[in-house]
């Protein structure tokens, strides 16, 4: 238990010893660690990136989807109001066709119904004629009374 | 002297057995000499042989673990071995780091690696029951081994001395040596009292290696001790006393796992705080 050369032997040990290990064994294993962390820290930020460039493409995505359906719902009122205007001017077209139809017809019928009043008028004048010649017994010329039968059909 | 395995031997001669050291040293009849019977004749130069041997044995373990232990540095998927000793630089590297605020110095690291490793092995063979390498050692022709180099004061010291020796290199590299001296001589009583500062700042710097070399020294020895008053159990001839001297054995190893680590661990962080006292240049 004495104190001796044993202690000048142990501190130059000590001393080879911490350099070995501040040359050999520290610096390697401390840039494995350090290039871990930057490793991780590098990964970390990549990740955020990612995030914020998904977030981002999620915003325009969104945007481009929001234009998409105010156009389609713009080029469907266009449609609706298109549409609508056709049916409209269709059917005031066709009022006016039916209109037109309807008053051709109307004066068809009328001047049917004149036709069939003069022919009429004309048959009975004529009946009436022979009527009366029979109860004259005498042939009206016609051609004498022509005048006469005239009146007679416009009395009518 | 007892040298014959045969003789009983009495309580006394087993303790101080296995508290001598394998010397070899330098006498004045014999000159250089290995023989334990000259060992009292032996001066300064003599050296315990099974201390060196153990401490510089460990020191070679704890490098090669460290360094060549490893099969394959990975960055990504470190293996066991590398994840055991990324953990220990890890945990030195934090000690230090919260102890060096400034400063910088990268030598403290490996320093105090090296340390807390070398010291934890040295106080690990006080776990070896005592007379295991002892009697192998016998057997080999060596009447006297000591294991545990940190039960040896001249290890703890010599340890304690190289801290010593680099603190004052920092002192005078970092605050030059104007500031070192006077840092030794104009505190704590300014520049009137110059004779007492220096005698309390003196006692101050000398106290640092003492007791870092004296702390662990005491507690490995008294450990070892112990061990040996245990293991003194197991020479009387009786097996309930035997029996007893196993359990004691066994409890006290236990706890002693608790010392060994912890003496290790402060003799580190001592070593980082003395270093970070001679790297501060503000006043106190």
């Amino acid at each position: 238990m004495n104190i001796n050369a044993t202690l000048l032997g142990q501190t130059i040990a000590f001393v080879i010893f911490v350099a070995i290990c501040w040359k050999y064994v520290w610096p390697p294993i401390i840039s494995i660690m350090e290039e871990r962390e930057k490793r991780i820290a590098d990964g970390l930020e990549a990740a955020k990136k990612a995030d914020d460039s998904l977030e981002e493409a999620q915003l325009e995505f969104d945007q481009k989807m929001n234009k998409a359906k105010e156009e389609a719902a713009e080029i469907l009122n266009k449609a609706n109001t298109r549409a609508s205007q056709i049916v409209a001017n269709a059917s005031i077209k066709a009022e006016a066709e039916a209109e037109k139809i309807l008053s051709a017809a109307s004066k068809t019928i009328e001047n049917d119904a004149n036709k069939a009043k003069e022919e009429l008028k004309l048959k009975m004048s004529e009946l009436i004629i022979d009527t009366s010649e029979k109860i004259l017994e005498e042939e009206i010329d016609p051609d004498k009374h022509q005048n006469l039968l005239k009146k007679a059909a416009s009395e009518l | 002297m007892v040298s014959d395995a045969h003789t009983p031997i009495t309580s006394e001669e087993y303790i101080q057995h296995h508290l001598t050291n394998w010397v070899c040293g330098k006498t004045e009849s014999h000159g250089w000499t290995c023989d334990p019977h000259h060992a009292n004749e032996m001066g300064f130069w003599a050296f315990h042989i099974d201390s060196l041997g153990w401490s510089v044995f460990l020191g070679a373990v704890f490098i090669l673990l460290f360094r060549w232990g490893i099969p394959k540095l990975s960055t990504e998927a470190p293996s066991g071995m590398q994840n055991f000793v990324e953990m220990c630089i890890e945990f030195v590297n934090d000690n230090v780091q919260s102890v060096f605020v400034s400063a910088k110095n990268n030598l403290i690291g490996p320093m105090a690696l090296t340390v807390l490793i070398w010291v934890f092995l040295m106080n690990l063979m006080d776990l070896v029951p005592v007379d295991y390498l002892p009697e192998l050692a016998k057997g080999a022709g060596i009447e006297y081994f000591k294991v545990v180099p940190t039960a040896d004061p001249n290890i703890t010291l010599g340890m304690a001395l190289a801290v010593f020796i680099l603190i004052i290199f920092y002192s005078i590299k970092i605050k030059g040596l104007k500031g070192f001296v006077a840092e030794l001589t104009l505190h704590p009583f300014g520049k009137y009292f110059i004779p007492v500062n220096f005698i309390l700042e003196g006692v101050n710097l000398i106290a640092k290696p003492i007791s870092l070399g004296l702390r662990l020294f005491g507690n490995l020895y008294a450990g070892e001790m112990i061990f040996i008053l245990i293991a003194l159990m197991l020479t009387f001839s009786s097996i309930s006393i035997g029996l007893l001297g196993v359990g004691l054995h066994v409890i006290w190893a236990l706890f002693h796992v608790l010392i060994l680590g912890l003496q290790a661990f402060i003799f580190m962080v001592l070593t980082i705080v003395y270093l970070a006292m001679a790297h501060e240049t503000e006043d106190h």
